[in-house]
């Protein structure tokens, strides 16, 4: 049984039907890569996984448990975690109340100390408000603060997005180094190349199905099925 | 040019009248900020609370009983309501929230009506409040002081409780995002229910306290809504800091302008508010309208 | 058998039937003439709430403030002796009224929701407190004004006094009638049709054309017209001009007859302060009944704002609609729903595959803005010179240029958080650029806002759907039409909104070019996804732009909605300069002849469609670059890191 199964699940959002029939599993100690165009339904199933949006119909199973319907805080209390797009920092908190919101319903989840040794520039900047951060820094927040409950499943929606390329380097190093340590992850990114050098399954988005499924050293040694979901014609 | 002394006496007026504002607004702008909805039942809010007050007060002869006993009652109001009528309008548009917010206030205000009558009621000053204080420049009734000392007290308890607890963490986290507040597993409509019990508790501590001082009358709180509105659009909508602020300013506009010519000093605050409107919509600590 | 005029005037026939009848069957069941006189001056009150709230869906608390108005400069005209005739001093307090309302209105119109219904309120309170306090001299403060005069018909002898009772229901109900008469030619005028767009959907309106601001400052100025009209009638019909016409219990009374008659009927505000009226002078008389009967009414009016949202009159006319729509609206799903499903199961929907059929040129009734053909770039549409914008330390887009030569389909694509949407955003002047500026046809467009840059032919159909959904297919297009017929803003309150046959002919070949004519009234809501994709380019298209921007037409459709979609686009480009960000590529580089591609903000690549698709800088901005050598083979795909310049 995988840590994750996903059967057939449909998503509307508001009036048009995002998600058609999406099916996938991810093994425990597994990073799946969710790639494909824009607008091609990767951050809508994440969304759907973690609860924000409840799908049609299909049947979501975490640890053979099924999660979905349930709102968000009951599917974070399974140990599902989502990192959003959008990092949604709270702007009016200091960094370290950040992480102590996010540690209140995870009784097993880290010390604050645990974090501060994997993101010593949080630590500098623990009394800033998360308004103050840079786009980088309140990247490693928005992880941190998943981290810190130490969940069965970490849902990476476009990490690297909008950031500057040292940052986005060390944010690579900081996912691969998490993969390495055999974290559940779920990225979606349009950084490619980036994602398959730690990912190791990806399924590829088009339209709101899922065109194909494989493994990452496949598609780092031919590249020809991306053009099926990625978009650029040769 | 009015005499210093009664410029100094106007001045604790508006102290008096600020912190009493900043009561009864912090409760408004916290459910607003948390919620989302602005609580046209607040004034009658103000009124239950005094009204309690005034039966607490003829049933234990105790005002310190009195108000513990009230904040029950606002408690259990303010559950009640948010389970039964508010939390069914999360989704709806403002003017629906509004529409039923003033509905629920005027059902107060005539329950209150119909119970007790529309003439006034007295509540008296406490014992260990009755008289005056000489404070060296003016003589000041002592109830008004330690109105005042009150007020204040529970205002810091508000801070501590939004500032230095958890769930105050969780309120403040809410006002920003609540979403991503449920995503890191956090029942938020637990938080929203806690957030509008508070709330109402705070604007109904005001009326208690405010009780002994005037008339109490089942629309004595329309007024103070207003002024209320008036303090979170100066102070920024949703903004806990904010509605002390703006509350001290609109007492002592209100207060200061009446030594000068008592005609004018409503006219005085809608002004400000029309010029706050015009010139920094946001408000002085909000970062940005809702609108 | 009615004829026509006279069949599309019934509620104005009932209506006069109701109030001839009123005063002879009623008052056995408890409404006494005075009863029904203060019921028809709170409906003419409320005539205006019903415009402002019910049409425009702005919720004002405020409303006493020009009643009260309204009343008290009347009633000081009169009482003072400055003004003699009681007519004309009703015209006075009207218009001090109005004016009053134009000013608190330029406040109140620029923010929505709480911020409108409390800057409403404290007005109303502030003008509360000058009435009782700083001009207590002229309006008697607490006491308000005594004795004004009642109006007289004719003069001299023969003149007739309207006193209490059944004249002065009449003069009332009169002018009731003309108020009604007059609201209902304002609800179906463009006026009317623009405020309904705006309640549905206020940023939408300003896209297409309409000047927002100016038609809600205007619905706000009726408001307190009718408010004013009725104000200055109270204190002459009750010779007492009472303080508390300014109260804030006024505001809120008219607000719950208002929705307890029912909002957006006209009539509703009628049967509200009827029924208020008639509850409280009768139950008041059953002995410990006292002040129930108010407290009845507000759980009453909570029910109604949380169940019944439709008020009395709103509910009655609902259900009779609804018998006679009901068959059309079954239909209409089942439409929708076969729609659907056909896209879902991939299937060609379109009853002529699009590709086959000769495509004509799309010829818009409407002329399109005139191009001043000698300038230097009559031939370059749209230009963007070093177009940038910041959030914070964010540089969405920098510096970006690009030519759009008139007449072509030229398409902005790029990966996700490219700057493509802010670029979109800037071009229609709904963003204002940190720095740069926007050319159309060599002229600037930047600082316009996006209502003039829509009126000087530059429209833009939505990533998301920005439809009036309460409105019918036929309503949607036609408020896109208005805004190129009327410009930005035009005050015909009396003109039928359907009475424009340069718009209606536009409307018909929309209809017939977007494949939409068996669905013309049919409720946006309820049309299929793909249909309303397409009506979403339409409305743009209807305002006969000379550029159209169009943001992710292909969004969400299914494969044969993209192919029926493709060629529309492409109909339309034979007539019109046309350029879209598009994610399907395939589309892209089928439709477009020029390309403009952007990474991180900036500009990666510009140039005809085959050259672009060809450029290794592009494939590689859309795969990624892999940050170093740990990515391994990753570096097959898209070669070496390379930052673009």
């Amino acid at each position: 049984m995988s840590l994750l199964e996903v059967e057939s699940i449909n998503t509307l959002y508001g009036d048009s039907h995002v998600l058609f029939d999406v099916s996938l599993h991810v093994e425990e100690n597994e990073v799946v890569a969710l790639l494909g165009r824009n607008g091609a339904g990767k951050t809508t199933t994440l969304r759907t996984l973690m609860g924000a949006l409840a799908p049609r119909s299909g049947t979501i199973r975490l640890d053979g448990r099924p999660i979905q319907g349930l709102p968000p805080e009951k599917i974070a209390r399974v140990g599902m975690q989502l990192v959003p797009e959008e990092r949604a920092v709270f702007g009016t908190l200091t960094v370290e109340e950040n992480l102590r919101v996010a540690r209140l319903t995870a009784p097993n989840g880290w010390s604050l100390d645990r974090v501060w040794e994997v993101f010593p520039r949080l630590k500098e900047r623990r009394t800033s408000r998360g308004r103050t951060l840079s786009g980088g820094e309140q990247q490693m927040l928005a992880i941190a603060r998943a981290l810190i409950r130490d969940p069965r499943i970490i849902l990476l929606d476009e990490p690297f997005e909008g950031l500057a390329p040292l940052i986005v380097q060390d944010l690579i190093a900081l996912t691969r180094r998490l993969a390495e340590e055999g974290r559940t992850i779920v990225v979606v990114e349009q950084n490619v190349a980036a994602v398959l050098s730690f990912a190791q399954r990806v399924y590829g988005f088009n339209n709101g199905h899922v065109v194909y499924e494989g493994s990452a050293a496949a598609l780092r040694a031919d590249p020809a099925p991306m053009r099926a979901f990625m978009g650029l014609a040769a | 040019m009015p005499s210093t002394a009664v410029l100094l006496s106007q001045a604790f007026n508006g102290l008096a009248l600020g912190s009493l504002l900043a009561l009864v607004s912090s409760g408004l702008t916290i459910i607003l900020g948390t919620l989302g909805v602005l609580n046209f039942a607040h004034g009658a809010l103000f009124a239950v609370g005094a009204y309690t007050a005034f039966v607490m007060m003829q049933a234990t002869q105790s005002f310190v009983l009195a108000l513990l006993g009230g904040c029950a009652v606002m408690l259990i109001i303010g559950f009640a309501m948010e389970r039964l009528v508010i939390r069914h309008f999360y989704a709806r548009p403002d003017e629906d929230q509004i529409l039923v917010t003033y509905g629920i206030g005027m059902v107060l205000v005539e329950g209150l009506r119909t119970w007790f009558g529309g003439n006034s009621q007295r509540v008296p000053v406490p014992s260990w409040g009755t008289g005056a204080t000489k404070l060296g420049f003016l003589v000041y009734p002592t109830y008004r002081l330690q109105l005042i000392g009150i007020i204040a007290a529970l205002l810091v308890g508000l801070y501590l409780v939004l500032y230095r607890t958890s769930v105050g963490l969780v309120v403040r986290a809410g006002i920003e995002n609540a979403g991503m507040v449920g995503i890191l597993g956090i029942d938020v409509r637990r938080t929203f229910l806690f957030v509008f019990a508070v709330g109402i508790v705070a604007v109904g501590l005001a009326g208690m306290l405010y009780a002994p001082v005037v008339a109490v009358t089942p629309d004595m709180g329309a007024s103070f809504m207003v002024q209320s509105f008036v303090v979170i659009v100066l102070g920024g909508l949703g903004s806990f800091p904010g509605a002390i602020v703006g509350g001290l300013i609109a007492g002592e506009i209100i207060s200061l302008t009446s030594a000068f010519n008592s005609a004018y000093s409503e006219v005085m605050l809608y002004g400000l508010m029309a010029l706050v409107l015009v010139a920094r919509p946001q408000g002085l600590f909000g970062t940005e309208g809702r609108v | 058998m009615l004829s026509r005029p006279l069949r599309a005037a019934w509620p104005e026939l009932a209506l006069l039937v109701v109030l001839l009848a009123a005063p002879v069957l009623l008052p056995p069941l408890g409404f006494s003439h005075d009863l029904l006189s203060r019921a028809l001056n709170w409906a003419l009150f409320g005539l205006g709430l019903d415009i402002l709230f019910g049409l425009a869906g702005l919720l004002s608390f405020g409303q006493a403030a020009f009643y009260g108005a309204g009343g008290f400069v009347a009633a000081y005209l009169l009482v003072s002796g400055l003004v003699q005739s009681v007519w004309l001093a009703f015209l006075i307090g009207t218009l001090a009224a109005g004016l009053f309302g134009l000013a608190v209105g330029w406040l109140a119109v620029r923010r929505i929701g709480i911020y409108f219904a409390m800057i409403t309120l404290a007005f109303g309170q502030m003008a509360y407190f000058v009435q009782n306090s700083p001009l207590s001299d002229y309006t008697g403060g607490e006491n308000g004004i005594a004795g004004v005069p009642v109006p007289v018909i004719g003069f001299g002898a023969s003149a007739v006094r309207i006193t209490a009772g059944l004249p002065m229901y009449a003069l009332l109900a009169a002018t009731f009638f003309l108020g009604f008469v007059l609201a209902r030619r304002i609800v179906h005028s463009p006026v009317g049709l623009i405020l309904k767009a705006v309640k549905e959907n206020t940023p939408r309106v300003a896209m297409l054309g309409h000047d927002v601001p100016a038609y809600k400052l205007a619905a706000f100025t009726i408001a307190a017209l009718y408010a004013g009209l009725a104000g200055a009638m109270l204190g002459s019909f009750q010779s007492y001009m009472p303080p508390d016409a300014f109260a804030l219990e006024t505001s809120g009374q008219l607000v719950v007859q208002t929705i307890v008659g029912g909002v957006g009927t006209l009539v509703g505000p009628l049967v509200g302060a009827a029924l208020w009226l008639w509850l409280r002078d009768n139950l008041q008389l059953i002995p410990g009944f006292g002040s129930l009967w108010k407290l009845i009414l507000g759980v009453a009016f909570i029910g109604l704002v949380m169940g019944l949202r439709r008020g009395i009159c709103g509910e009655i006319l609902h259900r009779w609609r609804q018998r006679g729509e009901a068959a059309r609206l079954r239909a209409a799903k089942a439409r929708t729903e076969a729609i659907e499903a056909a896209a879902a199961l991939g299937d060609a929907v379109p009853p002529h595959s699009p590709s086959e059929v000769a495509l004509p040129e799309v010829t818009l009734p409407m002329p399109r803005p005139v191009i001043d053909g000698r300038t230097a770039h009559a031939e370059i549409a749209l230009e963007a010179q070093g177009l940038a914008r910041h959030y914070g330390g964010l540089k969405a887009v920098d510096g970006v240029s690009f030519q759009v030569r008139r007449g072509s389909i030229h398409a902005v694509i790029g990966p996700n958080g490219a700057g493509k949407s802010t670029l979109f955003k800037m071009l229609s002047d709904e963003v204002s650029p940190s720095a740069g500026a926007v050319l159309l046809f060599g002229e600037q467009l930047t600082g316009a806002g996006v209502t003039e840059a829509t009126q000087r032919g530059v429209a833009k159909s939505n990533q998301l759907n920005q439809l009036f959904l309460n409105l019918t297919v036929r309503e949607n297009l036609r408020v896109a039409a208005l805004a190129r017929a009327r410009g930005r803003f035009r005050l015909d309150l009396l003109a039928p909104v359907q009475g424009r046959a340069d718009v209606e002919a536009q409307v018909a070949t929309m209809l017939g070019v977007l494949d939409l004519g068996m669905r013309a009234e049919t409720r946006v809501g309820v049309l299929a996804y793909g249909e309303k994709r397409r009506l979403e380019i339409g409305m743009a298209l209807a305002t006969s732009p000379n550029v159209l921007l169009l943001d992710e037409p292909l969004a969400g459709m299914s494969p044969s909605e993209r192919v029926a979609t493709c060629a529309l686009i492409r109909r339309i480009g034979r007539s019109c300069t046309i350029l879209l960000v598009e994610h399907d590529l395939d589309a892209v580089f089928d439709l477009a002849e020029r390309i403009t591609v952007l990474s991180e903000g900036r500009l990666l690549a510009d140039g005809p469609a085959e050259v672009v698709r060809r450029d290794p800088a592009v494939q590689k901005a859309y795969l990624g670059a892999a940050p170093d050598e740990a990515a391994g083979e990753g570096t097959a795909i898209v070669g070496a890191m390379h930052e673009p310049a």
